[in-house]
């Protein structure tokens, strides 16, 4: 019998990988808890198993580092947990008792904790919050979306609380226009958001009906999102004071009610600049809520606002949300000027069946002032100063001519673009022009879509411009249309030039390979001339194979490895390219005949 | 019982009552449910009696209740039997009535049809007192109550007693309304096909009433305003006609409610019992102590909770609530303090989306459907996880149907993923290729094919030069060995040997043309009949076997080989017991070594002048020997095994060294230089220092002797076996050649100074050879003086490259 292979001999101290990593279930005995509180503080504590050099027990091990679990013997919340067992059981045992009483007082003092501190420590800085505010967003955006689910212990109250996080959050970022892209999905709607110099991406889920599988641990998430919660309630807290609007907001309960959050955070936002800035006449600002309340229901709604310093109906307050905000804040970015400039001195309106929640975000954020149909709308769809309604049905019947009626694609096309993109191909009852995805590098991928091309041409066209002058919308629009066509003209014309630019890189890449130009075309002569005597001499491709070939012979093991595994990643990504281009000729083909 | 249920259980009394004594079956598919009804039947003729006012009516009216009784009294009593619920509220006398009844006599309770005919008859009874008592009610005093009750049970009693009676004279009561029918108890059926129904009391045949035929009843019926009312009792063969009360009566029954119209189902609940305290107790027991005393027990949870509350285990106050949300980081200042703990590690965001994940992307990202069913046979790793689809509009967007479970997936990554920093790997793989000298540098080198030696007629297994560069030598599959000239290509001689030529070598003195090939277990010797006369008679003399090797140690030798004079070739065979694999030639061209594939007794050195076998024994770890080489300078033997490479003093017959090359199975060896002659420029010392091995699983190895025991550089060239490797006798070029019918040609510089390392630069691929059997090309070398490669391949033609 030989000794075992990790042998130490007695008295000898763990020394290396051994000493430094333990595996989980060793980790688990270690705490003296069971598997779930365990897994429950490691969410809270952020702590997650390493990657050691060697792994001593063996490859189907989660190891966590010691000091990452001496991290957790010390943390307060693991006796809080121990604590909350106890008091658990105690109640199971009132109840089982039939001391109703007693379980009843149980209850009420169930120990309580706090994650502050745990906040605090693992974001030290604000920054180091924001940085991991990605899956936080969309976590809470999707339970923003869900029902409560009474089985799996997801709570109306969570919800709600989701729903109100996510309203803060999609407020502050829409208020100070910090809205970079948006892209609707298949799975969502992706945002990203530019804060503090973070980018900041997350998806909201489409306004539907969630679908739920059984497979899925929901005690796991909720304590995801029970952090996720907390953290996002300090963040938002940490925005809204940093631009002097008291958190949390209090909203008006007759919008809440209509599902208008968003713009009742936005009177909010209004409110608490004027406050902080203006200082309205209190007298003056009742006086013009009297000539309006009727009922007496509504008087006591307005006292409750007055409490609050909410403004009241009034159309003229989101007026002057949009107003104030130009001289408000001076050490804005290039970026954000230019976003809050995008829709500028233009009104929409919102038809019933466009997805409202995302439009209500979206529209401000770029400076435009938006209404919807139905109850708490700031203004009705009969405006004459209406620019733009977005409708997403067959055909619409009822038309204003002042205005244009366009697909809500329009609006998130124009913002990825960060021009007014025309509207020719967004009017109702078309099939709008692809929606494309404003994360991926066209260049970079190597393939770029048509209309990508056609939206660089008119973000040249736009550049160029001298002064686009602020309300005049229309004609804006008019030049860039034209344009387009100009661009489809233009197109043919790239087309032969491809052709020759084609050849002129294939002869740069042959003079890469250390191909003699002069060499292999001769070469390429004399073969087709000896061709019938002798087929010995190897064609040019040959050759230029070879060259690659000989200093891949010499290379290390390592590096060769290496070098093939980049060769195989780019071919795949060629094609990839390849079937693009070879499904959208296909296509164009199909379209001619 | 239910009020409903009551109702109905009522309905049935009186239509049996009505129907009475005529206790003959109105239709034969009815018997069952009539003999069940029976005792009820002859119940209800007694209670009939008691109540003339009500009940009694003329016979015509009974027939024709019978017969709408006949149809009615299945489902009635289907439905009371469905109804047989315990009553929400329960008429206190007629629940205790049926109680008495049950008690007084068994057989009632059973039929329950007839219990509770017999309650609704008590019930009407207790009706009317009833309507007696609330009369009374008003002047009597609380004391009469009792009595009341009393009085009720004693009625009650009565009535039972009464019922009672009635189902003993029940026999009596059918004679009352005579059937004028006579032909008893019988089913028709009996009757069916007959003309009469049954027979009178004197045995005559009571004939069967002829019917009308439809027209004419038809014709009767349309003029007359009756007709519905109008039924035909088949069992008294006459048409009966129903009254306008039957007839409501029947439609009240029909919609379910009571028969009578004056019956009030929903009658306002009387209490009956006396709920004000009784004068007299019914126990006259003087209160028990424990009523006046304080419970003990009470007293002592009473006290515990004092304790528990004054001692603060039981609080009542709420905890008080904190504010929640606060400026978590209001001063940046202290933010920089340095947890002692180790570093986060950020975990990676999730993929952007790209545009195929639009819900309206272009139309060349969406596959087609052969594509998408093509999917189905990847395998599972390899399936896209996302197929692309697109809609119209926005509003035709469905819920993501793996929205919340991608969201966990997260959730588990998040916690459950060991995270490591890793550095992302963003080089251009051209710089990852090392910087070569440039090939223009380096020449000569051989690259294109020159010549073509054609003439064998299978594969050419193996080749050598001349030292003078003049001649070739090759072996052949076809069993032939053939010399030619380089520089014309014609075949100068072929010698016939009848089996194939693994191997031939010229010997490396220029002045003695003789060729060693290994044909089989021999080795023949043969004569060029090359150079000038001089050189061939010295050749000729030293072929000749004038006398036997000495005596010595010829025993051990002689079992291995024996020299024979080979009259038919010129030469000298050597016959060795097993099959030679290769033969080499020491540089001064008197020894000759032979490898036979075996585990001792492999190498087999012969010595020429004086004919002479000399047998190293040598036991050789890592397989069965392949090659052998003789060292450039020193007096070394070099012997390829299948692993590795083990070299030998020839002196001591002593292992000087072994080289591990790591590979699978050595097929080639060669040495640098070929040939210390044509080196002046070297140093001596290093001399036979670096070692090339080809082997057969397409792997170079170069080999510094003084560096290590270990490979100096590893090359993998060929993806098929390498079968030879050959170094250049004075240019610094090396090639190897494989069964992929290319040769490779290598820069392969060594420098005089140790501390520098060799130069290895791969040159040119040299192809041409056709692929035979699978064998390539199979054998390759050099020429002595010209940056030439000549090489042998499988499809039996040689090839000379030139540069």
């Amino acid at each position: 019998m030989g000794k075992p292979k990790h042998y130490r001999p007695p008295g000898k101290k763990k020394e290396g990988n051994a000493a430094r990593y333990i595996t989980r279930s060793h980790a688990v005995k270690h705490l003296q808890v069971s598997l779930p509180v365990f897994r429950k503080l490691c969410i809270l504590k952020g702590i997650f198993p390493r990657e050691p050099k060697k792994k001593v027990k063996g490859n189907h091990h989660t190891y966590y580092h010691l000091k990452d679990i001496a991290f957790l013997q010390h943390e307060p919340l693991l006796e809080t947990f121990r604590e909350l067992r106890v008091h658990d059981k105690k109640i199971k045992k009132a109840k089982a008792k039939k001391n109703e009483e007693r379980a009843k007082r149980l209850e009420v003092h169930r120990p309580d904790y706090k994650l502050d501190r745990l906040i605090r420590e693992r974001y030290p800085k604000f920054i180091d919050a924001l940085r991991d505010l990605d899956d936080c967003l969309t976590m809470v955006h999707l339970f923003a979306a869900l029902p409560a689910l009474e089985r799996e212990k997801v709570e109306v109250k969570r919800i709600h609380n989701c729903r109100r996080l996510s309203h803060e959050w999609l407020g502050y970022i829409s208020r100070t226009h910090k809205l970079r892209k948006v892209f609707v999905s298949v799975k969502g709607i992706y945002y990203q958001a530019e804060v503090q110099g973070q980018k900041v991406t997350w998806l909201t889920p489409h306004a539907m009906q969630q679908v739920l599988s059984d497979d899925i641990d929901f005690n796991v998430m909720l304590t995801y999102l029970e952090f996720n919660e907390t953290l996002l309630a300090f963040v938002n807290c940490h925005l809204y004071h940093s631009i002097n609007v008291r958190y949390p907001p209090i909203l008006d309960p007759q919008l809440e009610a209509l599902a208008a959050d968003l713009y009742a955070l936005s009177r909010w936002f209004a409110a608490g600049s004027r406050a902080s800035k203006v200082d309205p006449q209190p007298s003056s600002l009742s006086g013009s809520e009297e000539g309006q309340g009727t009922a007496l229901k509504e008087s006591e709604l307005r006292l409750a606002q007055l409490q609050h310093q909410l403004p009241s109906n009034e159309p003229g307050a989101l007026m002057h949300l949009v107003e104030d905000t130009a001289d408000e804040e001076v050490e804005e970015d290039e970026d954000t000027r230019e976003c809050k400039k995008l829709f500028r001195n233009m009104k929409f309106f919102l038809s019933r069946e466009v997805p409202r929640e995302s439009l209500l975000f979206v529209i401000p954020a770029f400076g435009g002032v938006v209404s919807w149909e139905g109850e708490g709308a700031p203004f009705d769809e009969n405006d004459d100063s209406i620019t733009y309604q977005i409708v997403d049905r067959p055909t619409q019947t009822r038309r204003i001519f002042s205005r244009e009626y366009v697909q809500p694609q329009w609006i998130y096309d124009c913002v990825n673009a960060r021009i007014i993109v025309p509207t020719e191909g967004y009017l109702v009852g078309r099939v709008p022009p692809p929606h494309l995805s404003p994360f991926v590098d066209n260049d970079a991928e190597g393939y770029v879509p048509d209309y990508a091309e056609t939206i660089k041409r008119l973000q040249a066209a736009a550049k160029n411009q001298v002064l686009p002058l602020p309300g005049v919308g229309k004609e804006d629009l008019e030049d860039p249309q034209a344009l387009l066509a100009e661009g489809v003209i233009d197109r043919a014309e790239a087309n032969e030039m491809k052709a020759l630019e084609k050849q002129y890189h294939d002869e740069l890449k042959m003079e890469l390979q250390r191909v003699p130009y002069s060499s292999s075309t001769s070469k390429q002569v004399s073969v087709e001339e000896t061709e019938a005597g002798e087929e010995t001499l190897p064609d040019i491709q040959q050759i230029a194979e070879d060259a690659a070939n000989m200093s891949k012979i010499v290379m290390p093991r390592k590096k060769r490895g290496l070098y093939e595994a980049i060769q195989i990643g780019k071919q795949r990504k060629r094609d990839k390219v390849n079937l693009l281009v070879e499904r959208r000729k296909k296509l164009k083909e199909s379209q001619k005949s | 019982m239910a009020r409903a249920g009551k109702a109905k259980a009522t309905a049935t009394a009186t239509a049996t009552a009505t129907a009475t004594a005529t206790a003959t079956k109105t239709s034969p598919s009815d018997s069952d449910t009539n003999l069940n009804l029976k005792p009820k039947q002859k119940l209800k003729t007694k209670t009939n009696n008691d109540k003339k006012g009500n009940n009694k009516n003329t016979t015509k009216k009974n027939q024709t209740q019978k017969a709408i009784e006949a149809q009615l009294n299945l489902n009635l009593n289907l439905k009371q039997k469905q109804k047989q619920q315990p009553p929400p509220v329960s008429d206190s006398d007629s629940y205790s009535d049926s109680q008495s009844d049950s008690d007084y006599d068994g057989d009632f309770s059973k039929d329950d049809g007839g219990s509770e005919s017999e309650d609704y008859e008590s019930l009407r009874d207790s009706k009317s007192e009833e309507s007696d008592s609330s009369g009374d009610e008003g002047n009597v005093n609380t004391s009469d109550n009792g009595d009341l009750a009393s009085d009720h049970s004693h009625e009650d009693e009565s009535e039972s007693s009464d019922a009672h009676e009635g189902v003993e004279e029940s026999d009596s009561s059918e004679d009352e309304v005579a059937p004028r029918n006579t032909v008893g108890n019988v089913p028709f059926v009996w009757y069916e096909d007959e003309d009469h129904v049954g027979y009178d009391i004197a045995g005559k045949k009571i004939k069967k009433k002829e019917r009308e035929d439809k027209l004419q009843s038809f014709l009767a019926s349309a003029d007359d305003s009756k007709n519905w009312r109008k039924i035909f009792d088949e069992y008294n063969q006459e048409m009966v006609e129903v009254t306008k009360e039957e007839a409501k009566l029947v439609h009240r029954m029909l919609e379910g409610k009571a028969p009578h119209a004056d019956f009030d189902p929903y009658a306002p609940y009387v209490d009956w019992f006396k709920w004000d305290d009784a004068k007299h107790p019914l126990s006259n027991a003087p209160e028990p102590k424990r009523r006046f005393i304080p419970s003990k027990w009470e007293h002592k949870k009473v006290v515990a909770l004092r304790r528990a509350i004054r001692k603060g285990l039981i609080k009542f106050e709420k905890p008080k609530e904190e504010p929640r949300v606060y400026l978590l980081w209001g001063d940046e200042s202290d933010a920089t303090e340095k947890s002692g703990h180790l570093a986060y590690i950020p975990a990676p965001k999730t993929k952007l989306p790209g545009h195929e994940e639009s819900y309206n992307p272009s139309l060349e990202y969406i596959p087609t459907q052969e594509e998408i069913n093509s999917y189905q046979l990847m395998y599972e790793e390899d399936r896209p996880k996302f197929i692309p689809k697109r809609f119209t509009s926005l509003r035709n967007v469905p819920a993501y149907e793996n929205a919340v479970k991608e969201s966990f997936e997260r959730c588990l990554d998040l916690y459950l993923c060991p995270r490591v920093r890793k550095k992302r790997i963003n080089i251009d793989p051209e710089s990852l290729k090392p910087k070569l000298p440039s090939r223009k540098d380096l020449r000569p080198y051989p690259t294109t094919c020159y010549l073509e030696y054609r003439g064998h007629t299978d594969a050419v297994l193996s080749i050598s030069v001349d030292p003078s560069g003049q001649w070739i030598a090759s072996g052949s599959m076809d069993g032939t060995v053939r010399v030619w000239e380089i520089d014309t290509g014609r075949c100068l001689r072929v010698w016939n040997v009848d089996e194939a030529v693994k191997c031939v070598a010229w010997n490396p003195v220029q002045e003695l043309p003789i060729l060693a090939a290994a044909v089989g277990p021999d080795v023949l010797i043969l004569n060029t009949d090359l150079g000038s006369e001089e050189e061939q008679e010295r050749a000729r003399e030293l072929l000749e076997i004038k006398t036997l090797p000495s005596p010595d140690d010829s025993d051990k030798a002689a079992s291995v080989a024996t020299w024979h004079q080979d009259d038919k070739h010129g030469g000298i065979r050597l016959r060795h017991f097993k099959t030679v694999s290769s033969v080499e030639w020491h540089r001064k061209g008197d020894y000759l070594s032979a490898v036979l594939p075996a585990d001792i007794l492999a190498i087999v050195v012969h010595q020429i002048s004086k004919k002479l076998t000399q047998i190293y024994a040598i036991k050789l770890r890592g397989g069965l020997p392949v090659s052998s080489v003789f060292h450039p300078t020193h007096s070394r033997l070099l012997i390829a095994t299948k692993k590795n490479i083990r070299i030998y003093n020839l002196v001591g017959e002593r292992k000087y060294k072994t080289l591990e090359t790591g590979l699978r199975e050595v097929s080639s060896i060669s040495v640098h230089p070929a040939d210390s002659k044509f080196k002046p420029r070297l140093d001596i010392s290093i001399l036979g220092d670096n070692i090339i091995v080809g082997s057969r699983e397409g792997k170079l190895c170069w080999f510094d002797t003084d560096l290590s025991s270990r490979p100096y550089r590893t090359l993998k060239c060929h993806p098929k076996d390498i079968n030879r490797v050959a170094f250049h006798h004075s240019y610094p070029l090396f090639a190897s050649c494989s069964d992929d019918c290319t040769a490779y040609v290598f820069h392969g510089m060594v420098y005089s100074d140790l501390n520098q390392n060799p130069l290895i630069v791969p040159l040119e691929i040299l192809r041409g050879h056709k692929s035979s059997n699978g064998r390539g090309v199979m054998d390759c070398t050099f020429h002595p003086r010209q940056p030439w490669l000549f090489t042998a391949g499988a499809d039996s033609s040689i090839r000379l490259y030139c540069h």
